[in-house]
């Protein structure tokens, strides 16, 4: 997710010097395979406790959560396999609808706001203001655990004595209930990962609009170009491939929102903020139906992947326009 | 090539993880009668006094030492789930009724009926009923009474004195589902807006609030309606099971309870008490205790906390009477339980059997905290409250009178409970329909059909 | 403002322009809501719980008090406790604390040592399936943590790790995929003059790794270790799962259990935001020394 900027071509360099057989220095297609072993055994060493961390918790799980996601399986007894009964049953799950659709309200709502807000900031702060103080103040909340921005909120929040709601009879409105009401509890739960992440995000766009050159802009300028078409002509198209990255990545976090739900709202009012991330672990962990829970687990993994695909599709994120 | 490799070390992985699994796992060694045992429970307020009991133990049995902890509601089961698949669960822990069918399911807990036997435990000493209640399907007994709750009201002597309420008012009053009879009457008069009108009188602004008559703790779908609502149904002949204990079937669907809901989620509308999306975060006997609300329908282990508010001059009246011309209450009890994976078995037999003993429920009671299970340490407790100022009467005389009903013991407990919550919250929110519980009946009732 | 102000912003620049003073004062609005919300955690901690309902928006503390401090850190008694509000119960902060340190660095330690090592091979050696294994680790950045996290659990559980730091650490130790990428991306660009004058001397990978190149790669092994321990500082969910002994408890677990703590779960507001400000104290220290890098690694290195 990450060399927004530096991206040099890894098979020049990998390939372009061999040194074990000079020979076979050939600099065909990159990626054309090597010859012999080359230095497998001693990168098998190399790689070994990385694999071990691979295969162990990575590629056993997933196998092993797709099998119990077949089966019935409480923690403390045996899992017992029963097809795609689960599925079936999430078919017609009201639960699972109203996780997938407050979900899908949840990363909505923090998108856009999110990436909106950013993107300002990082112009505001590539116009007039380089300084890493600032900076560093807009990624203070970025530091702080999810738990403990969910926390902060959760009594600046309060209904009857948080200070928001102080402010906001003070200024002469109805008190709002930002964890309470069914209207509210989500954009609530999207306003604090938004405050969360908002300068990190712009931090990012901000490197990404200082890698557009100079020249760029200095060539719009003399063809007499406005700021505000600038910006819609030359600053977002070259900063697609960085806005795509940030995107993909807001998107996929968005869609496991769990933390400040879960210390918070615990998925009420009602099923208001009952998010995937939270209904899973509800069924796997407060009800023991482990099975259910994983079955859970791999259509929300679906979802990820034809989410990621689609958008990087979409935003054609891995070429620039730049080039 | 890729592959190979690949697919050799992860079958080198989860060979070593095969065999690292079957080493591990249980195994106890002998059941020893010494060392050190772990003891949960969840109410701090209980701590000092069971800490004393420890240390008397402690003393009689110098083999033994007990460590206490404590850890809150919502925490509690979670962690003990989770130390039993670990092997960390304490040796001892307080047991709830609503939790301990699960635990019987998957052989997490120790029968002590040969330790009863051969210890002679005298079971009658407990109040009538509680000893019963730690009965599994199997007809082992899985634990040893500690103590009993039922629910009162609290209210506000200074606001229902000001009201016009006196405390014999307030102790004999009558509800029904239809109009709520004396109950909402008093509820209503007791509420009171921003400009000082009351909510019974015309002009009564119900979307500003300063009083609200009945304090609202949440729907509490979890233990049945306990303090909300249960010792009104009750009293309409309805009853959350078709059996109590392990009962398979909920009643949910019937139109009594639906009706008792549909009342009580009126108050919430009427503004005599407070919506329910206001109540995150709060809790209801705080704003008692800042004098938002007048009266808090609770159980008798918020004694000490209603007590100890300040400038609250408290008074305690028994649950309205019903339907049927009776006041009732939910009777629930706690017990002590042994984990089935304790490597120390002797030693927790002999502290549960010293839990369950008037030794420590004596200690319990003169810490006049909540009532012991044992009948004579029961008196003492009462005696202890009465010495600190609390009439508890109104909490005893549902004992006495045989007036308690038992709170649903049923397999799935959790499963119910996650369909139950949502379901009730959206009724109290007033988002759904009390009709809209049947659905939700439906659901549960699949649970045990399978 | 410093740093090398660019000359397209010199070109630009007007002055006394309307847009740049409401830019700032944009841009002063977004600090004061990234940073106030600070002070009102300092504000609450120092305040003494009994007294917030009814100074609720009076800017300083109300009732100014320790007491919020010593209940964390288990300096009150029970009765004091409960006195001002709090629960009365045990919440052992010290004991939590190391354990977050100790996951936070181990996991660290672990995975940016043994990431480095992979990410060498990735980068620098030429091995057949090099490539193929590279996309194979990296496609496991888009695994959601949720979905390994339901058979990592039972994988610890059967190992008989639940509850312990071992079991909390092990799927961090290995590996994570970011830090492979990051690393591989650095050694990409690393100059190869060096390595290449070693091994004509012939000496042998590991030798080279060690001596050359892992000092070479100090800087990026430092941001790297930066993100990853503060990352893993903010961890919830899977301590949340793992961790639930005393032993192996986490700050961010530690602080959503202080919060239901009190009969009926009326949080100790006071207690909760001292707690809260000890839990980020760790990270304010690292970003208050290692503050530029942290900034000017972000946008090299951006993840999640």
């Amino acid at each position: 997710m990450t060399t927004l900027t530096k991206h040099p071509d890894p098979e020049l360099s990998a390939t372009g010097r061999s040194r074990k057989s000079r020979k076979s220095q050939k600099r065909g297609k990159p990626g054309a395979g090597f010859r012999g072993i080359g230095d497998l055994k001693i990168a098998l060493l190399f790689i070994f406790p990385a694999m071990i961390g691979f295969v162990l918790f990575y590629l056993v799980p997933t196998i092993r959560g797709i099998y119990l996601s077949f089966t019935e399986y409480s923690i403390l007894g045996d899992p017992e396999w029963i097809g795609v009964k689960n599925y079936q049953q999430i078919a017609k799950d009201p639960l699972f609808w109203n996780a997938l659709g407050v979900t899908s309200e949840y990363v909505v709502i923090n998108i856009v706001l999110q990436t909106v807000l950013a993107l300002g900031l990082a112009i505001l702060m590539h116009r007039v203001a380089k300084s890493t103080l600032i900076r560093g103040a807009l990624l203070l909340p970025y530091l702080m655990a999810n738990v403990i921005a969910a926390l902060l909120w959760f009594w600046m929040l309060d209904y009857q004595i948080g200070i928001v709601n102080q402010f906001i009879e003070w200024v002469g409105l109805p008190r709002v209930a930002f964890f309470g009401s069914e209207q509210w509890a989500i954009p609530t739960q999207a306003l604090i990962n938004t405050w969360r992440h908002m300068g990190y995000t712009a931090l990012l766009l901000f490197a990404g609009l200082q890698a557009i050159p100079n020249t760029v802009y200095e060539a719009a300028s003399i063809d007499g170009s406005k700021a505000v078409s600038t910006f819609w002509r030359i600053t977002l198209p070259l900063l697609r491939p960085v806005l795509a990255l940030v995107l993909v990545v807001t998107v996929i976090g968005s869609f496991q929102v769990f933390d400040t739900v879960a210390v918070t709202t615990q998925g009420g009012p009602i099923n208001a903020t009952r998010v995937l991330q939270y209904y899973i672990y509800q069924r796997a962990f407060n009800e023991q139906d482990f099975g259910y829970g994983s079955a859970l687990a791999v259509i929300l993994f679906l979802i990820l992947a034809i989410v990621a695909f689609i958008q990087m599709k979409f935003l054609r994120g891995n070429q620039s326009d730049l080039d | 090539m890729k592959k190979k490799v690949l697919g050799a070390v992860a079958a080198a992985a989860v060979a070593t993880l095969a065999l690292t699994a079957c080493g591990s796992g249980g195994g106890s060694s002998a059941d020893s009668a010494k060392g050190e045992i772990s003891y949960w429970l969840w109410d701090s307020n209980q701590l000092p006094a069971y800490q004393q009991c420890a240390d008397d133990f402690h003393k009689a049995n110098p083999d033994i030492t007990v460590k206490i902890t404590q850890t809150g509601w919502d925490d509690y089961w979670g962690k003990i789930t989770n130390g039993m698949a670990s092997g960390t669960a304490p040796d001892v822990f307080t047991d709830h009724l609503s939790k301990f069918p699960d635990f019987i399911k998957t052989k997490q807990l120790v029968p002590l009926d040969d330790a009863v036997s051969t210890d002679k435990v005298d079971l009658t000493q407990y109040n009538d009923g509680l000893a019963n209640l730690w009965v599994g399907q199997d007809g082992k007994r899985y634990g040893l009474p500690k103590d009993w709750d039922t629910v009162g009201l609290f209210y506000n002597k200074k606001m229902a004195a000001d009201a016009g309420l006196s405390p014999a008012q307030m102790a004999s009053l009558s509800w029904n589902p239809q109009d709520g009879g004396s109950y909402e009457k008093a509820i209503a008069h007791l509420t009171v807006d921003k400009n000082g009108k009351r909510g019974d009188e015309a002009g009564f602004d119900k979307n500003n609030v300063a009083v609200f008559g009945l304090g609202l703790p949440g729907s509490d779908a979890e233990n049945a309606g306990q303090t909300q609502w249960s010792f009104l149904s009750a009293t309409t002949g309805w009853s959350a099971t078709d059996k109590t204990p392990w009962g398979s079937h909920f009643n949910y669907d019937d139109k009594r309870v639906q009706d008792t809901i549909a009342w009580w989620a009126s108050l919430a509308q009427k503004g005599y008490m407070p919506k329910l999306e206001t109540t995150v975060g709060a809790n209801a006997p705080d704003a008692f205790g800042a004098g938002k609300a007048a009266i808090n329908a609770n159980g008798d282990w918020m004694i000490g906390q209603y007590k100890g508010y300040k400038g609250i001059d408290l008074g305690i009246a028994p649950t309205p009477t019903g339907v049927d011309g009776k006041n009732a209450s939910m009777f629930n009890g706690l017990a002590d339980s042994i984990w089935a994976g304790t490597k120390k078995k002797d030693a927790s037999i002999k502290w549960v059997e010293y839990l369950g003993s008037s030794a420590c429920q004596d200690v319990v009671a003169s810490k006049a905290v909540v009532f012991p299970a044992i009948k004579t340490s029961t008196d003492k407790a009462a005696a202890a409250f009465a010495a600190k100022g609390i009439d508890v009467s109104a909490f005893t005389e549902h004992v006495k009178d045989k007036s308690t009903f038992l709170l649903p013991i049923t397999d799935n407990a959790a499963k119910v409970a996650g369909i139950m919550k949502p379901a009730m919250d959206a009724v109290i929110a007033g988002k759904s329909p009390a009709s809209s519980l049947t659905d939700a009946n439906n659901q549960v009732n699949a649970l045990f059909s399978k | 403002m410093t740093t090398i102000s660019s000359p397209k912003a010199g070109a630009r620049r007007r002055p006394f322009n309307w847009r740049r003073t409401s830019a700032w004062v944009l841009l002063a609005l977004a600090i004061a809501v990234s940073v106030l919300p600070f002070y009102w955690v300092l504000r609450t901690a120092f305040s003494t719980n009994g007294s917030l309902a009814a100074n609720s928006a009076s800017i300083l503390p109300a009732d100014f008090n320790l007491g919020a401090f010593k209940r964390v850190f288990g300096l009150q008694t029970a009765s004091e406790a409960i006195a001002e509000g709090g629960s009365g119960a045990s919440i052992n902060f010290f004991q939590y604390l190391l354990n977050s340190l100790l996951f936070s660095s181990i996991t660290t330690a672990g995975a940016v040592f043994f990431s480095s090592m992979a990410a060498y091979a990735f980068a620098r050696l030429r091995w057949k399936g090099r490539d193929g294994v590279f996309t194979l680790f990296l496609g496991t950045m888009l695994v959601p943590p949720i979905f390994t996290a339901l058979p990592n659990f039972l994988l610890v559980k059967n190992l008989g790790l639940l509850n312990s730091m071992l079991g909390l650490v092990l799927p961090y130790l290995f590996m994570t995929p970011f830090a492979i990428f990051f690393m591989r991306q650095f050694f990409l660009n690393m100059s190869r003059e060096v390595e290449e004058a070693a091994m004509l001397d012939g000496a042998k990978h590991w030798r080279i790794f060690f001596q050359i190149v892992m000092p070479n790669a100090a800087a990026p092994i430092a941001t790297l270790a930066l993100l990853t321990f503060m990352g893993q500082w903010n961890e919830y969910f899977w301590p949340l799962l793992v961790g639930t002994s005393e032993e192996s408890r986490v700050l961010t677990v530690g602080l959503g259990v202080f919060k239901s703590q009190s009969p009926q779960g009326a949080p100790d507001w006071s207690g909760l935001m001292a707690a809260t400000l000890i839990s980020a104290l760790p990270v304010l220290i690292l970003f208050s020394i290692f503050g530029k890098k942290i900034v000017n690694s972000i946008g090299f290195s951006g993840t999640k």
